[in-house]
């Protein structure tokens, strides 16, 4: 078993959807936590890029946190049965990340009116199409009783359980509409590795 | 051999690196360009797409969405995503990297304010530009000394993606004068004769 160690700042960000893969593969890392206010520091240099969350693996280092999830996942056998599933799944978790991208113009806008706008726009109109993509998706695959992908656990369905956590820092209950993602965001946070990780993780505001 | 169709509009942007990948490939590919200004798009043709968007990917009459999803797939495919597990997610980081790149340059191209966009510009090609491609200099010089690839030892997907972010950053050598080992890099990819001959034989646009 390599050793692992995951660094980035004490919050759930980027990076949390990693630690949740490694929940479920039950595979053990360190969880290395960098408080903001300490950054930058001696790790910076590491850092392929200059920034974290940066995965160390036997002494070799991988960043950008896509390419970190998508590679835990496929070494733990979590991407999906075959190389068109495995595409299906970084479909699914690209969707989130032009999401997440989307709530970024509301997050960093200074301008309060301008911020209340995009706040608006982004829970009204922006989120709900693409979740809206996202039922559909679910629902045509074998009427999204089960996974997102395939017909088991992948790294996408935590990508799904895990928006949760950070869409309800803008946005109230934002699958309320959605039935299938709210049946699949509930199975998935209490499979037993979800739920002992959700219950132990340090409490952060994000 | 499966039957691929790329649906995207008519213009390098989101789908070039996969037209790339089919043509370093050497496999053949319907390269379906729609015209919005004709209604080409949405028109029927936005009901197929997965996520309402173009680029999309149909495979036998599946669909995959997602620009990098997408060239991802084609990548493994076709054996350009990376000998092993490890430099497959170097791989990816690489075309992570380049995307984030790729997002500075549509924020201010899609600025509608000149004297803004103008600022907006001379910040990414002065500062955050030169950041990003002096990592991507030291990344590549780690990997033996920087005279082959980006990842391992062979052509991948990601040396096709940062030859493509040539032509996204104004098809000059300019931005790379003082990072030799990529300008080396870039020369040797395009000039990948499947690769050179599709750059010749493109449809010229502007973006």
């Amino acid at each position: 078993m390599p050793t692992y160690k995951l660094v980035y700042f004490n919050v759930r960000g980027l990076a949390e959807h990693s630690r949740l893969i490694f929940a479920v593969a039950g595979v053990p890392y360190e969880d290395f936590r960098i408080e903001r206010d300490q950054w930058p520091n001696e790790y910076k240099e590491q850092c392929p890029f200059g920034q974290l969350p940066f995965l160390e693996v036997d002494g070799k280092v991988l960043a950008q946190s896509k390419a970190i999830a998508r590679y835990l996942a496929r070494e733990f056998k979590l991407t999906g049965k075959c190389s068109w599933e495995q595409g299906l799944t970084d479909m699914i978790v690209d969707e989130f990340s032009d999401i997440l991208s989307e709530m970024r113009f509301y997050w960093y806008e200074s301008d309060p009116e301008k911020k209340a706008a995009l706040n608006e726009k982004f829970n009204t109109e922006t989120l709900p199409k693409h979740l809206g993509y996202l039922e559909n998706i679910l629902k045509q695959n074998g009427g999204g009783e089960g996974f997102i992908v395939g017909d088991s656990l992948t790294w996408a369905d935590l990508a799904v359980a895990n928006s949760n956590d950070w869409l309800r820092l803008v946005c109230p209950n934002p699958f309320d509409n959605f039935p299938l993602l709210t049946g699949l965001i509930k199975r998935v946070r209490e499979t037993p590795q979800v739920a002992e990780w959700i219950a132990k993780r340090p409490d952060t505001p994000r | 051999m499966p039957n691929y169709q790329l649906v995207y509009y008519n213009r390098r942007g989101r789908a070039e690196l996969c037209r790339l990948i089919f043509h370093a490939a050497g496999v053949p590919f319907e390269d379906i360009r729609l015209d919005y200004t004709k209604g080409e798009w949405p028109g029927e043709w936005k009901a197929k797409a997965p996520f309402g968007q173009v680029p999309f990917l149909i495979v036998d009459g599946k669909m995959l969405a997602q620009t990098k999803a997408v060239a991802r797939y084609l990548a493994r495919e076709f054996n350009l995503a990376g000998k092993t597990s490890w430099d497959q997610a170097r791989a990816d980081m690489f075309i992570d990297e380049f995307d984030d790149i790729s997002t500075e340059v549509y924020k201010f191209a899609s600025e509608k304010d000149e004297a803004k966009k103008a600022e907006m510009s001379e910040k990414f090609y002065n500062e955050t530009l030169p950041r990003h491609i002096g990592y991507l200099e030291n990344l590549l010089k780690e990997n033996n000394g920087g005279n082959g690839y980006l990842v391992g030892d062979s052509l991948t997907w990601a040396g096709l993606g940062i030859a493509n972010a040539y032509d996204l950053l104004g098809g000059t050598d300019a931005p790379f004068e003082n990072f030799p080992l990529l300008a080396g890099l870039i020369k040797r990819v395009r000039a990948h004769p499947k690769v050179a001959e599709w750059i010749n034989a493109r449809p010229q646009t502007p973006f």
